[in-house]
């Protein structure tokens, strides 16, 4: 053990494997509220509308047959029309609550493998094992990179060979048909290495209180002086900039071709009517119609998109408040309240993480009860017509985001168990400055999809 | 995200309101400011397309600007992160004007060979 770096009992990692199970019990009591309580409830009350609109219906229709009179008939179609917007919304709070319930429990079992799997793989190392001879070697040791890298990229890459033929097989699986359980297999293989490699890496990482930090030599021209962690941080997210410029790119191939209802109300010349619907017209109030659909939105269906991108602002804000307090030399606990929940600056950070971490999960289950509406209410890729190559985009849009989302998070929690345990302060927060850059990113990414996907 | 004190037409702006709030907050209350005027654009009816368009733009350079430069700590920390950030611009707009708006045929003009289910990938399997 040397003096560059905390000592790490490797009993702290078994608080890694608790922290998945609180992960697992939360995502269990949520789905039993959410997803199983509340959702029954809401689903006997989407039934008893069903079965109102269907009598509305058979009451219309028989006036009409029996030649009632038009005051009689139009009061009846009335009334049809009532008990069937009672009906559809009636469904989409079931699908409100029965979403978010599994979205929560999901998510609660994918953050519980990942740390609690984590760490139970670094607790059974022996003690002082893999803390000298690691990436970020103390004082007395030259400083050499980390292979993690190189076993969690393999690990993608084997994932990644597999996904193909990912979704068909779990459904198969679910759905009881005889599946094909090659591909599958090769990514979970992949996942294996991914989960060893990120286990390793955060060994590596976990001792680390800023001593070592790699720096640019002055042989490199530009970057010399800069942490070289940064550096690759930046390329990385300009990597990623790529990544997400393609997708808009084809959105415009795309968007420049389609009639949409704010072409046709803006006199396009060339777009007589409608023939396309994009998410915002069943989004945003006053949206256009095509063959019954559309046109649903209010303010209530802008609501989830528009919270999601307060709740990424606030936080970007809760991580630059993280680093702030992790940097600050002079931190002082803060009076009131606010001071019960931070009285230390240790709990400060961790809490500050906590909030970003709380704020970018919420993110995801709004989006994912979002999109449960929007495929409910017809906004899917197999929608005739153009609309299917709108709804396509903006699934893979907005999809990969929430991607990036949820593997943010994933590193976070990590950040969390760190801040939990050896701690950030002003020698090792360049941590969540480098992580930071990338939720920053992730937010920046949203500044785009949002207008263009959901507004316009 | 880093540690280096800024100057700007911002930042002495940020010295003469009232609080003892730093430019990480202020920056915070102008980007949620922006997207309660860029939520409520689509309410108005009455706004021409035009405008609208111009207040998307114009509240996203805003928010661009205020996470990169503040946020991200462009605006602060040395000039070769700024360039690094700027390195993928030129490709991002041959990507926008070669992919996006070179053709307006949309997909109704690709080539049958990136067209899915055109001869390939459904009937092969």
């Amino acid at each position: 053990m040397s003096g560059g770096e905390a000592h790490v009992e490797n009993s702290i990692w078994m608080r890694a494997v608790l922290f998945g199970g609180v992960f697992v019990a939360i995502g269990l009591l949520a789905f039993a509220t959410m997803g199983v309580g509340i959702a029954n409830v809401k689903h006997v009350a989407y039934e008893d509308a069903i079965h109102e609109y269907e009598d509305a219906k058979y009451a219309y229709e028989n006036a009409k047959a029996n030649n009632a009179s038009d005051v009689d008939i139009s009061a009846l179609k009335e009334a049809k029309d009532f008990a069937h917007e009672d009906e559809v919304k009636a469904h989409l709070s079931y699908l409100t609550w029965r979403t978010a319930g599994i979205t929560i429990l999901l998510m609660c079992f994918t953050y519980a493998s990942f740390i609690g799997l984590g760490g139970f793989l670094n607790s059974v190392f022996p003690d002082d094992h893999g803390h000298d001879n690691h990436g970020y070697g103390g004082d007395d040791h030259e400083h050499h990179g980390s292979g993690s890298p190189i076993v969690f990229s393999l690990g993608i890459m084997l994932f990644l060979m597999g996904f193909p033929s990912f979704q068909a097989t779990l459904g198969n699986m679910l759905s009881g048909v005889d599946a094909d359980l090659g591909d599958l297999g090769l990514s979970m293989i992949g996942l294996l290495f991914v989960t060893a490699g990120v286990a390793n890496w955060w060994r590596e990482d976990l001792p680390f209180i800023g001593n070592n930090e790699q720096i640019a030599t002055e042989t490199d021209e530009w970057f010399a002086g800069e942490h070289i962690r940064k550096a690759g941080l930046w390329v990385f997210i300009m990597s990623e900039v790529m990544v997400f410029a393609t997708f808009f790119s084809s959105y415009l191939r795309m968007r420049t071709e389609w009639c949409t209802e704010w072409q046709v109300r803006d006199g396009n010349e060339n777009c007589a009517a409608v023939d396309t619907l994009t998410a915002s017209d069943f989004l945003r109030p006053n949206g256009g119609t095509l063959d019954g659909l559309g046109g649903t939105g209010d303010f209530m269906t802008l609501l989830p998109g528009a919270i999601n991108t307060f709740a990424l602002i606030i936080s970007s804000y809760t991580i630059v408040l993280a680093l702030k307090t992790a940097k600050s030399k002079d931190w002082q606990a803060p009076t009131g309240k606010l001071g019960k929940i931070m009285p230390t600056k240790k709990a400060a950070v961790r809490n500050y993480l906590i909030a970003t971490f709380l704020l970018g999960s919420m993110f995801i289950v709004l989006k994912l009860v979002e999109w449960s509406h929007l495929v409910a209410e017809g906004f899917t890729i197999g929608a005739a017509g153009t609309t299917g190559q709108a709804a396509s985009i903006f699934y893979v849009a907005t999809g990969a985001h929430g991607l990036h989302v949820f593997i943010g998070l994933l590193v976070m929690l990590y950040l969390i168990f760190k801040a939990d345990t050896v701690g950030y302060d002003e020698k090792n927060g360049q941590g969540i400055e480098y992580f930071g850059l990338y939720w920053h990113f992730v937010d920046l990414a949203w500044v785009v999809i949002f207008p263009a996907f959901y507004l316009y | 995200m880093g540690e280096h004190e800024t100057s700007g037409i911002f930042e002495s702006l940020v010295e003469k309101l009232p609080g003892n709030f730093d430019i990480y907050f202020w920056n915070f209350v102008i980007l949620m400011i922006f997207t309660v005027f860029e939520v409520a654009a689509v309410f108005f009816d009455t706004i021409p397309l035009s405008a609208v368009w111009a207040i998307l733009i114009g509240v996203g350079i805003v928010k661009g600007y205020g996470i990169a430069a503040y946020f991200m700590h462009l605006k602060g920390d040395p000039r070769v992160y700024t360039r690094t950030a700027l390195f993928p611009v030129l490709f991002v707009l041959l990507m926008l004007w070669g992919i996006g708006l070179s053709n307006p045929g949309a997909v109704g003009d690709l080539p049958a060979w990136c067209t899915p289910f055109s001869d390939g990938y459904a009937t092969r399997r």
